[in-house]
């Protein structure tokens, strides 16, 4: 488990819930999979993972939806959860539109969230609330937050940017850091430790409706076009068809049940709805221009 | 003015307070710095022991972050760290890497990442990786990271200690208070202890004052018995001093009687020897009359001489009288009264062989009691006839010069020795009855005195000793003016 997912959270929660989860993570090595019976299901800083309330109501739902133990895996890099998903050691996992694309051949699409009636989201390039700047050219020269290299909305979206104008990263700004968290990103720029920082609108707005006065210190410059939102994803070949099966229904029908409902609010989601992998065609298009770019 | 300015001259009751004030306060300087002291020195080590574990906290977290030149690591230990310790109350927190150059502060905004420390910060602790100054609003440590003997970066923090300021003055405060409360306390405890423990000396000093002044009069029974003691004692031993003092006035005044009375037998077999001279003679008038009362001529020089001797024996009974007239009335002195005082030491006179002469200028009366005038007058010619040599003069003057009577004795003595002059002028020190002698002086002493008299004794070589007494008075009709 990662530090920044302790952060900010209440802390007598985090005491409570942090015996079962260590169990549920320690007990059980990720390079086996020790109990077959387990569904093993990864999930990336990609939404409010620093929520453990969050996550044992969603452990919960999902054991009594699939009528599996679930096991819920986290860790503080995309990167992490992907090389467990590619190498098959976890039934699924819920990741960014980059990795999916980067990946597109070792995986398939389980469901994708829905958000305000789409499944789509924009990334956001936020900078402190005082700042005079107007476009990405401006901030050059900055100290710049992103939130992990293998995201869509905190890196790609900014990268791809920079490479129409044929730049990188590492020029343009004066200095670049990564946080492994949007909602790090947002900390960074509020505080002034980052001068700028490319963010999840998702999780940026959810944050911004949850705590507002960090959003407050801080400013969206710019947003980008409607992205396919971070889908759950499989390996092509599927650990346990008859488990991924009630997993994908499990999220599916999850706006059909209370429980799921509850879940669903806290993450300020509609549901989640199958998709084709299609949706992420405008990210794997960015890709595409980074990678010739170079 | 100048005398009240110096402490030696205040009153014991005043000095007794500000002496405990005086020493109160200095107890309360020393405890007051002690107290302050062992305060300044546990805040510091209580800060400074704080200060450690949250460095150590702090380092352990930043440690391998700065290795990999982890930002937003770096940051976020940061401000857990600063949660984390919110009792130390940290102010700021920079971590520098080796170069000192900003990976992360507390405050981004004004430490951003990249710059480099501030050269006021990295001196802050001076060569040392803690400072506090008692009072101060800030403290300052510094750790400086290593790595296998390499040197990856420094933390600097610095913590508001202004509590401990506030602390501090609370304590500091309430010293001051305390300390100035029981100084004001003992000051009134030692006023009120001092001004009760001098009480008897003040009675007894009271006493002697008036007894030096007036009649000498013992301290009251009822406080003797109260007072116990060594002040009990001292009052029960002064008493006895009154009693011993009164006594020995009683028995000054016994002798003075005594002598008085021994002078007067003098006198008297004077007077007897006076009268009796005469006796013979008129006795031998009378038996002259009897056998030969029929001669004309022999009867009437017989009864010339009877009546001239009956007039000499009247005169002097009548002057002795007049002398030793105990009926208490008042009369003024007339010049007569200087002349019956030749008449009274006539005969005493004539038998040591002396002669008197008597300037008397007196006219009238002066405003004078006349019986202690003759009585001290006469003492006076007695000692002068008595110290006189045999064919010696003694005179006697009496004059009136303004609003005084002088009197003068001058005799042709040896001199008056010097107690017996000290005695007679009343001189201080000077003890009447040293072996019963001098009484009579002491005596004149007291009449003169009595009257306002100021008494002046010359002595020369060869020239005897002239005694001048000078008496101021009133005239009659002033005195019926004033009442």
């Amino acid at each position: 488990m990662s530090r920044e997912t302790f952060f900010g959270l209440n802390r007598r929660a985090f005491a409570t819930t942090l015996v079962t989860l260590a169990t549920s993570i320690v007990a059980y090595p990720h390079t086996s999979k020790a109990n077959p019976a387990d569904i093993r299901f990864g999930l990336t800083p990609v939404f409010l993972t620093s929520d453990l309330e969050l996550l044992d109501r969603l452990q919960t739902y999902l054991s009594l939806a699939t009528g599996a133990p679930i096991n819920l895996i986290t860790r503080r890099t995309y990167q992490e959860i992907i090389a467990l998903l590619i190498s098959r050691q976890i039934d699924a996992a819920w990741i960014c539109g980059y990795p999916y694309v980067m990946h597109a051949t070792e995986l398939q699409l389980v469901a994708v969230p829905q958000w305000r009636g789409e499944p789509l989201y924009q990334s956001y390039l936020i900078v402190d609330a005082d700042r005079r700047a107007d476009r990405l050219a401006d901030l050059k020269g900055d100290v710049h937050a992103f939130s992990d290299p293998d995201s869509n909305s905190g890196f790609l979206v900014t990268r791809a940017a920079l490479a129409e104008a044929h730049t990188r990263p590492e020029t343009f700004f004066g200095r670049t850091f990564f946080t492994y968290g949007h909602r790090n990103v947002i900390r960074a720029v509020a505080s002034g430790l980052a001068a700028s920082g490319s963010v999840d609108g998702y999780v940026y707005d959810v944050v911004a409706e949850m705590e507002p006065e960090l959003t407050a210190r801080t400013r969206i410059l710019r947003r980008s076009e409607w992205l396919g939102f971070p889908p759950i994803a499989a390996p092509r070949a599927a650990l346990d068809k008859e488990y991924l099966a009630r997993l994908s229904a499990a999220l599916l029908n999850m706006s059909e049940d209370a429980d799921g409902r509850a879940i669903l609010a806290m993450l300020r989601l509609d549901g989640f709805v199958r998709e084709d992998a299609a949706l992420f065609d405008t990210i794997a298009a960015k890709a595409a221009i980074v990678a010739t770019e170079g | 003015m100048r005398r009240s300015l110096d402490p030696r001259g205040w009153p014991v009751a005043l000095k007794v307070p500000l002496a405990v004030a005086a020493l109160m306060v200095l107890v309360g300087v020393v405890l007051s710095e002690r107290v302050l002291s062992r305060l300044d020195d546990t805040q510091e080590r209580h800060l400074r022991e704080l200060t450690q574990s949250y460095l150590d906290g702090l380092s352990s977290a930043v440690a391998p972050s700065i290795l990999r030149d982890d930002v937003w690591e770096v940051f976020d230990a940061i401000e857990r760290a600063q949660q984390l310790n919110k009792s130390l109350r940290p102010v700021e927190a920079i971590v520098a890497g080796a170069d000192n150059h900003v990976i992360a502060a507390s405050d981004p905004r004004a430490r951003p990442v990249g710059t480099r420390v501030p050269a006021a910060i990295a001196a802050a602790t001076g060569r040392e990786t803690f400072r506090f100054d008692s009072g101060a609003d800030r403290a300052y440590a510094l750790r400086v990271l290593s790595y296998p003997g390499r040197k990856v970066g420094t933390i600097y923090a610095s913590f508001d200690t202004r509590h401990l300021a506030v602390e501090r003055r609370d304590v500091l405060t309430a010293l001051v208070l305390t300390n100035g409360v029981l100084t004001l306390l003992l000051a009134a405890a030692g006023w009120l202890l001092v001004a009760r423990m001098m009480r008897p000396i003040r009675i007894l000093s009271d006493h002697l004052g008036n007894a030096r002044e007036a009649h000498v009069a013992p301290i009251a029974p009822e406080i003797v018995a109260a007072s116990h003691g060594e002040f009990g004692r001292l009052f029960q031993a002064y008493n006895a001093l009154v009693h011993s003092t009164a006594e020995r006035q009683e028995l000054s005044k016994r002798l003075a009687e005594e002598e008085r009375l021994g002078s007067l037998g003098r006198l008297a077999s004077a007077l007897a020897h006076e009268i009796n001279n005469p006796l013979g003679g008129l006795f031998n008038a009378l038996a002259t009359v009897k056998s030969h009362g029929h001669i004309e001529s022999v009867r009437v020089g017989s009864v010339g001489l009877l009546e001239r001797g009956l007039v000499g024996i009247r005169d002097v009974v009548r002057t002795t009288l007049a002398l030793y007239r105990t009926d208490g009335s008042r009369r003024d002195l007339m010049a007569t009264d200087i002349e019956d005082l030749g008449l009274l030491i006539a005969p005493e006179a004539r038998r040591r062989g002396i002669s008197l002469t008597i300037f008397n200028t007196l006219e009238g009366s002066v405003p004078l009691p006349s019986t202690p005038m003759r009585q001290a007058v006469l003492n006076l010619l007695l000692n002068a006839v008595a110290a006189s040599p045999e064919g010696a003069t003694v005179v006697l003057s009496a004059t009136v010069a303004g609003r005084q009577l002088l009197v003068e004795v001058r005799d042709r003595g040896p001199g008056l020795p010097r107690e017996a002059a000290a005695l007679l002028t009343g001189a201080a020190g000077a003890r009447p009855l040293t072996e019963g002698a001098g009484l009579g002086l002491w005596m004149t002493h007291r009449l003169l005195s009595d009257l306002g008299a100021t008494i002046r004794v010359d002595s020369a070589e060869d020239a005897g000793t002239c005694v001048s007494v000078s008496i101021p008075f009133t005239r009659d009709e002033e005195l019926a003016n004033v009442a």
